[in-house]
């Protein structure tokens, strides 16, 4: 039904899909998985016209789609469920189906398309009440909105991305039986996600990407979990880098029960503790959106927590904001790199002084010092190695390696105490990637604790002595680097193992 | 550069209209040039009017670079104007130095308070700072109205106006003969000010870093509402000073609609000056100029004195496209 | 009594310019684009209609040139914004202050020579409809009024019928709310949003010609004075809905009308006391609303297509 080929898309330095080939025939249900960054979602972006490929051809069901928008994805009978949903949260379920939809005429008949959802929702169980405002809807409800909109619209390729991310157990399993029936009705429908159990409990075949890249397809009935999660992770681990196995000191990040909601309310850490000791990486790993962005930004100040508390070799830094944590010593590489933990406009002097500009040596009286910025960035350039022409070019002119260079040579400059480092490596070449764990283990070798927190698995390993799964907003499972197996790790980062629930009974750590 | 261009583009378009009109284009801008700069009377008159436009434009530039966008200039000039008049006024036993400045300074509280009342509405209410400063500027100058109604008022003048305030409280001219007043030294150290400000000071940095983005200035560790709240407190204060130079410099007395048309025009010069205090130096001079070669232009050739609003309009619809664009190309 | 329902009359006789432009500015802003331009767009009508009125005899001629005109000027803040990305309301400031010297420059240009010359037109009479404008108290209020009032007064219900009722007004409110959903739906948010833009200007357009045209008799330099932010204001008061903006409109424009009447009555207020009113009250809603007001949730942020 669908062949794509030799389909190409980078967004700036990021090469998102690497010349995919793909087939779909009619009447399956085919899982498409891979880790954060793989290209999933961008492919398939690609497929539905809201993103223009930079090379590749698209066959659906015969005819070829080229330069298109959604309108013609849509009329060719191709319906996607996106991750984040597309409908208008103040409209009603009716309005958002009339949405864009042609066939409805020029003067709106709800009642008519109201009876249609209805019967629709009779058919595939779905559940929907016409009259409803989506913003009230359980997420599950919104969730078939999307579906019940590429149904009525005769949609034969129903594509859903992360369709499960934001399910309770038992809407996943009603969604993965809306989806079997209309596989049996001749439909296609292609399963993005990262879940290895639901991917292997509804598809009939998946086919893995890595890299931007395909690798590896296989009949789901004949393929183990293992197996799998190796395609998606990669290759063994290789030679771990020189580390200097130390007996952690004392504590010097206790994190107790804490939680936090999203900007929109939605509670993403659900009560997590652990303690770091000196001279130890904790390294977080687990699916992007399972909390992680919550918990670097209640340890390190930014976001205020719901409950919960944060202490830093000893004192009580929860409710002290920024200015706490700086205090303690507390540093914090931000995951958002451009627009956070840098000033793209500003030097990269200034971008050196951002957090403590207000302080001496970069304060003088009401005044900046600017040759003390200026020296001291002369300092930190040739420690790090950052490759810009001077104190005074802008940061926006540097590359994302050299760009990371100076939020570390910001944070760690400062010879901090306790390091809190968000997707450190994130669009860094190999040798960029390299010299930040380089860093890290440096700053661990002198004493202090580091809570690195990633998406990816392998370069965990590298720096952690102990690694944390963070799924769905809780720590599902913290082991040793000496006990860690791979698989199991992959199990749980896919939600379908559980260990060691609650870390803080490990560590007697209490909720105050 | 792009300011340069889009000043260029404005006048160029600004030519065919001048042809639609019937009259010769190259004569007409010659009139503006000669009415504008054509002698020392001239440049003395082009300067103070230039004074209020530099005052107010330092302060929306600064409020810009912080990406808020406060068009109170109106209000807060107005009011600024009638605390210094009041100020001249009621205390006319204050030695001669003293009183001018304590008029001047009681104009910067004013319209810094005006402004901050626009910012308390914002932060609490969520209301935005355009609407808010837009709708304070009507009601701004309206008290200024009814004030000239009451104990400001001058009884049996044709015109709602103050009494002519005494000599003491004149800007003085330091040139003989020429009508600039001392006011354009306030513009110049606004100037130096605000770039020292923006460029040396944490406050200025802090300016910066929120108008890049809100969570860097978090991560910073600044606080965006006070720096709102500070930022158009100050530009209230510089918009303030102004209209008590107004006041002192040029009318001798408050005069019913005197504030018209500058808080808009700050905007336009802190555009001009791409949001740079140095920058909005021959900015507020080209507006000021521009404004004092029109009537010369209208005298000489017939042109009428709108088109300078025409030329503003466009060279902001311009610079405003070309800061649209480049906003758009994404960063590494 | 009888005042009461004068005043009543009056208000909605001079909230009419306001009501145009309001309904033009909810098509704007509930598309996503702030109407900060209502201002220019309602002169620039004003003079529009005028200047055809009086070069080509016809009054309807007339309105249809003031809705060119404010189209004419929207279609500046369209391009600007919608296409280059430039910051909604700074813009919409630009064109403002544009439309004042371009109208008072040709007003003087074409017609004065160097003088601003008094273009007089006769003002559209009031259009009492038979019958029913006989009814006691409600009769006068509502049949008396001057044509161009009963077509905003329509107005009004049209626009509730094309945004809630058409497949055009839910594409137009769903690129206001999430233009990359509606995009996703198979909409184009660009061409929506200029399209929304550009007519919500003729409307204000014709607002304009409603001040000049039925209600003044000629045009002067600036003869908007702020109206066009009153009907901002009033948009925001009447939470982007076409009759709650209407509402807003005549609370102004009966603070306008009572001012009129109050100067006669000599009472203790001062009449600009009550010429704050409107600025005042609208501020005092708008505060009271605080940051629960629907605003549409897009508006502000331009959309660019990777």
């Amino acid at each position: 039904m669908l062949r794509m080929q030799g389909i190409s898309k980078s967004f700036g330095p990021v090469h998102a899909n690497r010349s995919i080939d793909l087939e779909i025939p009619a009447g399956r249900i085919v899982g498409l998985l891979g880790e954060n960054g793989s290209g999933k979602t961008t492919l398939m972006n690609v497929l539905f016209g809201m993103v223009a490929p930079d090379a590749g051809s698209i066959v659906f069901k015969g005819r070829p789609l080229t330069g298109h928008s959604p309108r013609e994805a849509i009329a060719a009978g191709i319906g996607m469920i996106h991750q984040h949903f597309m409908l208008v949260p103040a409209m009603t379920v009716t309005e958002n189906v009339m949405l864009g939809w042609e066939a409805t005429g020029r003067w709106l008949r709800p009642a008519a398309v109201a009876a249609r959802i209805r019967g629709a929702s009779a058919a595939y169980g779905l559940g929907l009440e016409p009259d409803a405002r989506v913003e009230l809807l359980p997420l599950g409800a919104q969730q078939r909105v999307e579906i019940v909109k590429a149904i009525l619209r005769g949609a034969e390729l129903l594509v859903l991305d992360e369709p499960t991310s934001s399910l309770s157990p038992p809407e996943i399993a009603s969604l993965l039986g809306v989806l079997r029936r209309l596989r049996d009705e001749g439909r296609s429908v292609i399963f993005i996600s990262h879940k290895l159990g639901e991917v292997l409990e509804v598809c009939d075949e998946v086919i893995v990407l890595r890299d931007g890249q395909v690798a590896g397809r296989a009949e789901v009935a004949g393929v183990g979990r293992r197996e799998l999660a190796h395609m998606m992770v990669g290759r063994d681990v290789g030679a771990p880098i020189d580390r200097v196995a130390r007996a952690p000191g004392d504590e010097r990040l206790v994190v107790a029960d804490l939680a936090a909601s999203d900007a929109a309310g939605v509670e993403r850490l659900r009560g997590v503790s652990f303690s770091v000791r000196a001279g130890e990486v904790l390294a977080i790993v687990g699916v992007d959106g399972n909390g992680q962005a919550e918990l670097a930004g209640t340890i390190a100040g930014v976001i205020a927590p719901s409950r919960g508390a944060v202490f830093v070799d000893g004192a009580d830094v929860t409710a002290g904001g920024v200015a706490a944590r700086r205090a303690v010593r507390l540093a914090h590489v931000p995951a958002d790199r451009a627009t956070t933990g840098l000033v793209a406009e500003m030097t990269v002097a200034e971008n050196l002084a951002l957090r403590a500009f207000d302080d001496p040596p970069f304060r003088r009286g009401p005044w900046l010092d600017a040759d003390a910025m200026s020296a001291l960035a002369r300092e930190r350039i040739a420690e790090f190695a950052i490759r810009a022409s001077g104190p005074g070019t802008a940061a926006s002119t540097l590359s994302g390696g050299n760009q990371q260079k100076i939020v570390l040579a910001r944070e760690l400059g400062g010879r901090p105490g306790v390091l809190v480092a968000e997707q450190p490596t994130r669009g860094l070449d190999p040798g960029a990637t390299r010299f930040v764990i380089d860093q890290v283990l440096t700053l661990r070798e002198a004493g202090g604790a580091v809570v690195y927190i990633s998406t990816e698995l392998e370069e965990a390993l590298l720096v952690a002595d102990r690694i944390g799964v963070m799924y769905g907003g809780r720590m599902v499972g913290l082991v040793r680097r000496e006990d860690v197996d791979l698989s199991r790790l992959g199990l749980m980062m896919a939600g379908a193992l559980q260990e060691h629930p609650d870390a803080a009974a490990l560590y007697g750590v209490r909720a105050p | 550069m792009r300011a340069a261009l889009a000043v260029l583009l404005a006048f160029a378009l600004t030519a065919l209209l001048i042809i639609a009109a019937g009259k010769n284009p190259l004569l007409a801008y010659a009139a503006l040039v000669r009415g504008a700069i054509g002698s020392w009377d001239r440049v003395g008159v082009g300067l103070n009017k230039a004074t209020p436009y530099i005052l107010t434009g330092v302060g929306v530039a600064l409020c810009f670079r912080a990406k808020v966008i406060n068009i109170g200039g109106e209000g807060q000039i107005a009011l600024g104007g009638l605390a210094a008049t009041w100020m001249a006024l009621t205390f006319p036993r204050i030695p001669p130095i003293v009183l001018p400045l304590l008029a001047l300074a009681a104009g910067a509280v004013a319209g810094a308070g005006w402004a901050a009342v626009a910012a308390a509405v914002r932060l609490r209410r969520g209301v935005h700072e355009v609407l808010v400063t837009l709708l304070l500027n009507f009601v701004g100058v309206l008290i200024v109205s009814e004030a000239l109604q009451g104990s400001l008022g001058e009884p049996g003048a044709g015109f709602p106006q103050s009494p002519l305030l005494p000599a003491a409280t004149w800007l003085p001219h330091p040139l003989q003969g020429n009508d600039l007043h001392v006011g354009i030294l306030a513009a110049v150290i606004a100037i130096l000010a605000g770039h020292a400000l923006l460029w040396r000071m944490p406050f200025g940095f802090r300016l910066r870093v929120m108008g890049a983005s809100v969570p860097a200035a978090v991560y910073a560790g600044i606080s965006p509402p006070r720096t709102f709240l500070g930022v158009m407190s100050l530009a209230g204060a510089l918009a303030g000073l102004a209209g008590g130079i107004e006041v002192l410099g040029v009318h001798y007395r408050l005069i019913d609609g005197f504030s018209h048309g500058f808080g808009f025009n700050a905007v336009a010069i802190a555009l001009l000056g791409a949001l740079n205090p140095v920058a909005i130096l021959p900015a507020g001079l080209f507006f000021g100029f521009l404004e004092t070669g029109a009537q010369a232009m209208q005298r000489a050739v017939g042109v009428p004195t709108p088109l300078v609003s025409v030329i503003q309009g466009l060279t902001m619809v311009f610079i405003l496209s070309a800061m649209g664009v480049s906003a758009r190309r994404p960063r590494v | 009594m009888d005042s009461v329902a004068e005043l009543l009359a009056a208000s909605l006789r001079i909230a009419t310019p306001l009501l145009f432009a309001a309904l033009g500015g909810i098509l704007s802003e509930r598309a996503g684009v702030f109407a900060v331009g209502l201002e220019g767009m309602m002169l620039t009508g004003a003079f529009a209609g005028v200047i055809a009125t009086h070069a080509l005899g016809h009054a309807g001629l007339g309105l249809v040139a003031s809705a060119v005109g404010g189209a004419l000027l929207a279609a500046i803040v369209a391009i600007a914004t919608v296409r280059f990305c430039a910051d909604q309301m700074v813009t919409g400031l630009a064109v403002n202050i544009l439309a004042l010297g371009l109208t008072s420059f040709l007003l003087r240009g074409l017609f004065g020579r160097g003088e601003a010359p008094i273009i007089r037109v006769t003002p559209l009479a009031p259009l009492p409809i038979p019958a029913l404008s006989d009814i006691p108290i409600v009769g006068p209020l509502l049949f008396r009024q001057p044509a161009l009032t009963y077509v905003g007064l329509a107005l009004i219900v049209a626009m509730f019928v094309l945004l809630h009722r058409t497949r055009a007004g839910l594409t137009l409110r769903a690129v206001g709310e999430n233009p990359t959903a509606a995009f996703a739906g198979g909409a184009d948010p660009l061409r929506v949003r200029a399209v929304a833009v550009v007519s919500g200007g003729a409307l204000a357009g014709i607002g304009g010609a409603v001040l000049s045209l039925q209600q003044v008799g000629t045009f002067t330099d600036g003869m908007t004075n702020g109206r066009g932010y009153l009907a901002l204001a009033a948009i925001i008061v009447g939470r982007w809905s076409p009759a709650g903006a209407f509402v807003g409109c005549l609370l102004f424009g009966a603070t306008d009308a009572l001012q009129l009447r109050i100067q006669g009555l000599r009472l203790p207020v001062s009449s600009y006391v009550i010429q704050m009113l409107p600025y005042v009250v609208s501020l005092a809603v708008l505060a009271g609303l605080g940051r629960g007001a629907k605003l549409p949730s897009a508006i502000g942020t331009p959309f660019v297509r990777r």
